[in-house]
């Protein structure tokens, strides 16, 4: 009887396996493309992976999306790009969660000689350069400009004293540092304003919300908030709310997420700066087939950007 | 005697069973999962969860619980670092990150044995407090880029054998030794399966609790090497829900939470299971949402499986 069951049991493995094998080089004719992402759970990626898909289907290519489960898991997105590798896909775009952390992941890549885009946040180029790492380009907004763009914004507002806040992303993210730096360099060209607190809200609403709470208590009056990104901004304006202080509060945040665009039609946030995930997605698509066929891809790839207020 | 044994083996055997099960399941799936390269692969991401999980397994025998090692890893991964960049020696740098570890693993040995605290308070707030520790000391940025000779723990090759799966081993060959072979280890299964009674016969309970939050506090430091070496780079906010998958390891190897039994063999089952379930829905392109279920369910079944054996075998 046992003997029978393992008998069964290997016959059909078998059958299994060879099935398989003719299958696998049915679909090993078409592109495979992954998206490796720094989460799902946030407007912007989800924007940014819907853009991919369409780009995907419009070239009848294969695409993988995969992301950690948590924003700041470096390891574990290091941990997906070695699985991917593994399973021999014809290019890796990632949107890195640590500009230096993820060096080690994309040496593997270039290893296995699979080309890797880099997307939405840049990798320290100088690092990647002594290290030898290559990447075949980086397609990207230019979060310095935009965050130069909201500092020039809140600067035309008003002549008059303004006391601003900063919610701050994760401490060392190259994309939080250039938003925040590009806003403060512009800020700093107006006397009337003054930034009286940043702190960091790790990119999330309901940090955003706490640390927007702790702000308007340590700070009886702050005029303007800049969030470096909408989430963030989003968790502010609930807490400036429930103090009750949105009339005097002005809010800008940075993504242009659909939530952010329709409170601002509202009136509720002043302003956000809009980047284009899914333009961003379609892009990375589109130049990784490039870069699958050999072709020649420029070594940046600007996303574009724009200011978005009520009007 | 002799059933117990067979009970003691089967459970963990049972494990291995579920391992393999699992394997077959991937083989079936992808024709990339059974490949000499994706084996390699999956031992090298599994040996950072597998090596907190060995101190943990100590604690949970002890009917403790550890949920500070995310961050006594992140801590003692920034301090090894900051060390490394100074241009301190590596083997100092190393004792350094090891001590910092150790140091945490011994306040939460101290306050859940003579403070009589319960050990979910004590390691919870040593959670919050070595993460603030980590930040504070780093400003809350990260310090990377590091020698070729410290980076090889994580890069490098024994024969084929990536590195990280090496160290791991041989911790886990001490530990094995510690817990099955010594007295400390007769000492802390006596613990967890009746303290006042351990103590009644004459054991410094105490000291060995102590030690057993030290040793895990050790490990933790130790999986912190292996990982700033695999990033290049210490971050403060490394390790952060650590924890939970060094527990699921735990239990997943049959370890109670009960106290008084568990194995490190079943451990590191309990490990590689992990590392091969995230890898195997990696290659399969599973969405990561759904992923996050089929860990969760595979973590409840495995613990239910176990309980079911226990009452069988009663």
């Amino acid at each position: 009887m046992k003997t029978l069951l393992i008998f069964i049991l290997i016959i059909s493995f078998t059958f299994i396996h060879c099935n398989r094998e003719e299958k696998s080089t049915e679909e090993s004719d078409r592109v495979r493309i992954a998206l490796v992402l720094k989460t799902l759970n946030s407007p912007f990626f989800i924007d940014l992976k819907k853009g991919a898909e369409r780009a995907a289907e419009l070239n009848n290519i294969q695409l993988v999306v995969q992301a950690p489960e948590r924003e700041i898991d470096v390891e574990k997105q290091m941990q997906i790009i070695e699985n991917l590798i593994q399973t021999q896909v014809d290019a890796i775009c990632v949107s890195p969660s640590g500009s230096r952390e993820l060096l080690p992941a994309i040496l593997k890549a270039n290893q296995a000689n699979i080309p890797v885009l880099v997307i939405d946040t840049r990798i320290d180029e100088t690092a990647a350069k002594e290290q030898g790492i290559k990447t075949v380009t980086f397609i990207g907004s230019d979060n310095y400009q935009g965050g130069k763009l909201a500092g020039e914004y809140a600067g035309s507002l008003s002549d008059k004293q303004l006391r601003v806040a900063i919610l701050e992303g994760i401490p060392g993210h190259e994309t939080g540092d250039n938003r925040l730096r590009g806003f403060t360099e512009a800020t700093a060209a107006y006397a009337n304003i003054s930034i009286i607190a940043s702190q960091p809200a790790n990119w999330e609403r309901d940090q955003g919300y706490n640390v927007m709470q702790n702000l308007l208590q340590a700070h009886p009056v702050i005029d303007l908030v800049f969030a470096c990104n909408d989430l963030m901004a989003l968790g502010a304006m609930e807490a400036i709310m429930a103090a009750g202080k949105l009339d005097k509060i002005k809010i800008i945040g940075f993504d242009a997420v659909e939530e952010a665009r329709k409170e601002i039609q509202r009136g509720n946030l002043e302003a956000s700066i809009a980047q284009h995930p899914s333009e961003m997605g379609r892009l990375a698509i589109e130049n990784a087939i490039k870069a699958v066929e050999g072709q020649t891809i420029p070594e940046y790839i600007p996303v574009k950007i724009e200011l978005i207020t009520r009007q | 005697m002799i059933q117990k044994t067979v009970i003691h083996y089967g459970r963990q055997f049972g494990t291995a069973l579920g391992l393999v099960f699992l394997c077959i399941i991937l083989w079936i799936l992808t024709p990339y999962f059974l490949t000499f390269s994706n084996i390699l692969n999956i031992l090298e991401q599994s040996s950072i969860n597998a090596i907190i999980a060995v101190g943990m397994t100590f604690v949970i025998i002890t009917a403790g619980i550890d949920l500070s090692v995310g961050s006594i890893l992140a801590f003692s991964g920034v301090v090894l670092a900051a060390t490394l960049k100074a241009g301190v020696p590596l083997p100092l740098a190393l004792a350094a990150g090891l001590a910092v570890g150790s140091l945490c693993g011994l306040v939460n040995g101290f306050l859940v044995s003579l403070g009589k605290l319960p050990p979910f308070i004590v390691t919870l707030g040593m959670m919050s407090i070595a993460r603030g520790g980590a930040l504070l000391f780093t400003s809350g940025r990260p310090i990377s880029g590091f020698a070729d000779s410290f980076r090889w723990l994580a890069t490098g090759k024994f024969i084929f054998i990536p590195m990280p799966f090496v160290v791991m081993l041989i911790i886990y060959i001490l530990a094995h030794v510690l817990l099955t072979r010594t007295k400390f280890g007769r000492y802390t299964y006596a613990i967890g399966g009746n303290e006042e009674a351990t103590r009644l016969s004459g054991v410094n309970v105490r000291f060995h609790k102590t030690m057993v939050y030290l040793l895990s506090g050790l490990t933790s430091a130790f999986a912190a090497v292996l990982l700033t070496a695999r990033l290049n780079s210490a971050q403060p906010i490394a390790g952060i829900m650590y924890e939970l998958d060094a527990i699921a390891a735990t239990v997943i190897g049959g370890t109670s939470l009960m106290g008084g039994e568990g194995t490190l063999g079943g451990t590191l089952i309990g490990a590689l299971i992990m590392g091969v379930l995230r890898n195997g829905l990696n290659i399969l392109g599973v969405s990561s949402f759904l992923q996050q279920i089929i860990i969760g369910s595979v973590i409840i079944l495995a613990v239910l499986f176990d309980i079911l054996i226990k009452k069988q075998s009663k």
